[in-house]
């Protein structure tokens, strides 16, 4: 089942439940089009809880074609696309959020951009300005269940 | 002689590599000793830390060392993170511009792909080009903590991706495994050690892809499938089923490698089969493998542990035998890193 288009920001902010990974992607589509260029997106969520997944919609939805792996080890991966280049970080092995100075990233970014990050809470102030926050987690059901918890340009 | 520099991710490393005689000298500044006191998160990815080990690892280099031996440079260029890659080629073109020699930026997944050569070279380094050239086309199953790829190297030279991993890689697989179970992080090791006392059988979990034509490889839902297993049970249980649970879920991991390398091998032709990366040292990994390749009738190469992890030896080695360098260049200023470079690419 395909989440139909008419989505909107306020059903994000109550919240929205995938049966299935493919489900998890297509909503991630749709996230898209109320999500603004040049921002970054928290996405906060346990192991398995489908973060890599949603990311994996995103990169479907921006038409970009190689596979979005895993950046646990990398930390970061970039993804150039048309329209905007998708940046997919993962701050887990980070272990104090100066690290991130390190990584250069902030100097790779091209507008437009779009950067995510799982277990941003590593990422401390180095957070950029302006992110949005999106939590995931599997529900008793089994289900997946995404909810938008702050989108401050709005 | 070449000198490989190494610093695309945690660990800083020097590799002197002759042609007519192997490797002569590997130094490696490890900060795994560090990682375990903080509970295996790394302390510090900062590119400052390979600014202290280099200089150190320079003093390492036998006494009678001179830049009059070194023929050329070599430095990995990606992929890995940006601030520790651009670390060592400013030491590799400072070097390159002091001793006036050419520099060559190697892939470092290439370096993981050539490693389980190296022996071939030292045990009679004038017959390697011959027999090298018997074992192409070669299968390599590039196994790590960040990337699970089956490659093509080709008798001309040429690395084609047959398959790879569409999500988290084998070697992340073990280690989300292991925090799942309450292991300190990476725990990929701990679950090959408790593996040994449990069941392979015991518990179901997913094998990846199912049709066996699909080359890819898939080890995002063991996460998933883990996490369901362990809600249902309490601390006594978990405690008495831990030896089967790593052993079934190890089993699954290298059930799917096997099933996709076989894939591979039913596709088209090879004269060898390799193993390199860091999961290449699980020992039931290697014995699987071998098996295999007995099955097939195809000689078995794997890299030999200390060339699994990050180490300049395999891009020393990778700098001398892969034939899709440009040839090195002695003011190669140009030369920049590469942070997701992927293996196709020299």
């Amino acid at each position: 089942m395909h989440p139909s288009p008419d989505i909107s920001l306020a059903d994000w902010r109550a919240g929205l439940t995938s049966r299935s990974a493919e489900e998890t992607m297509a909503l991630a589509g749709n996230f898209l089009r109320h999500f603004p260029a040049n921002t970054a997106l928290a996405l906060h969520g346990d192991l398995g809880a489908g973060k890599t997944t949603f990311v994996q919609g995103l990169a479907r939805a921006l038409g970009i074609t190689t596979p979005v792996t895993s950046p646990t080890y990398a930390i970061f991966s970039t993804y150039d696309s048309p329209s905007r280049q998708l940046v997919h970080m993962d701050a887990y092995r980070l272990g104090d959020p100066s690290e991130a100075d390190e990584l250069v990233l902030w100097d790779l970014l091209r507008e437009p951009w779009t950067l995510v990050v799982e277990w941003p809470e590593k990422l401390g102030d180095r957070l950029p300005e302006g992110a949005w926050h999106l939590h995931l987690h599997i529900a008793a059901d089994r289900n997946h269940f995404l909810r938008l918890i702050d989108c401050p340009s709005v | 002689m070449i000198l490989a520099i190494e610093s695309s991710c945690d660990e800083s490393a020097l590799a002197l590599f002759d042609p007519a005689r192997g490797l002569c000298g590997e130094w490696v500044h490890t900060q795994i000793a560090l990682h375990s006191e903080y509970g295996g998160v790394v302390p510090d990815l900062a590119s400052r830390e390979h600014l202290k080990n280099f200089p150190a690892l320079l003093h390492c280099l036998p006494a009678d060392f001179s830049p009059a031996q070194i023929s050329r440079l070599a430095v990995t260029r990606g992929p890995g993170l940006a601030g520790c890659l651009a670390l060592g080629l400013a030491l590799a073109k400072a070097l390159s511009l002091a001793w006036q020699k050419p520099l060559t930026g190697i892939n470092h997944l290439r370096g993981h792909l050539f490693s389980p050569f190296i022996g071939l070279h030292a045990a009679a380094p004038e017959e390697f080009p011959s027999r090298f050239a018997a074992l192409l086309p070669h299968l390599g199953l590039v196994v790590s903590g960040g990337n699970t790829l089956l490659v093509e190297l080709d008798a001309g030279g040429k690395v084609t991706v047959l398959a790879q991993t569409v999500d988290d890689a084998a070697g992340e697989a073990f280690d989300k495994g292991a925090k799942l179970l309450g292991m300190p992080y990476p725990g990929g090791a701990l679950i090959e050690k408790i593996a040994r006392e449990g069941n392979p059988a015991a518990f179901d979990f997913p094998r990846g892809i199912p049709e066996k034509t699909d080359p890819r490889l898939s080890f995002s839902g063991l996460k998933t499938s883990l996490r369901y297993k362990l809600e249902k049970m309490d601390d006594a249980t978990l405690a008495s089923a831990l030896p089967d649970l790593c052993a079934s879920y190890q089993g699954a991991i290298i059930a799917q490698l096997l099933a996709k390398t076989k894939t591979q091998l039913r596709a088209r032709r090879f004269a060898s089969i390799g193993l390199s990366g860091g999961v290449s040292n699980n020992k039931t990994l290697r014995a699987a493998f071998a098996a295999l390749a007995e099955k097939n009738r195809l000689p078995l190469l794997v890299a030999e542990p200390k060339h699994t992890g990050d180490n300049a030896g395999m891009i020393a080695f990778a700098a001398f035998a892969d034939a899709a360098l440009p040839p090195p260049d002695t003011a190669n200023w140009a030369l920049n890193f590469a942070p997701s470079l992927t293996i196709d690419t020299p």
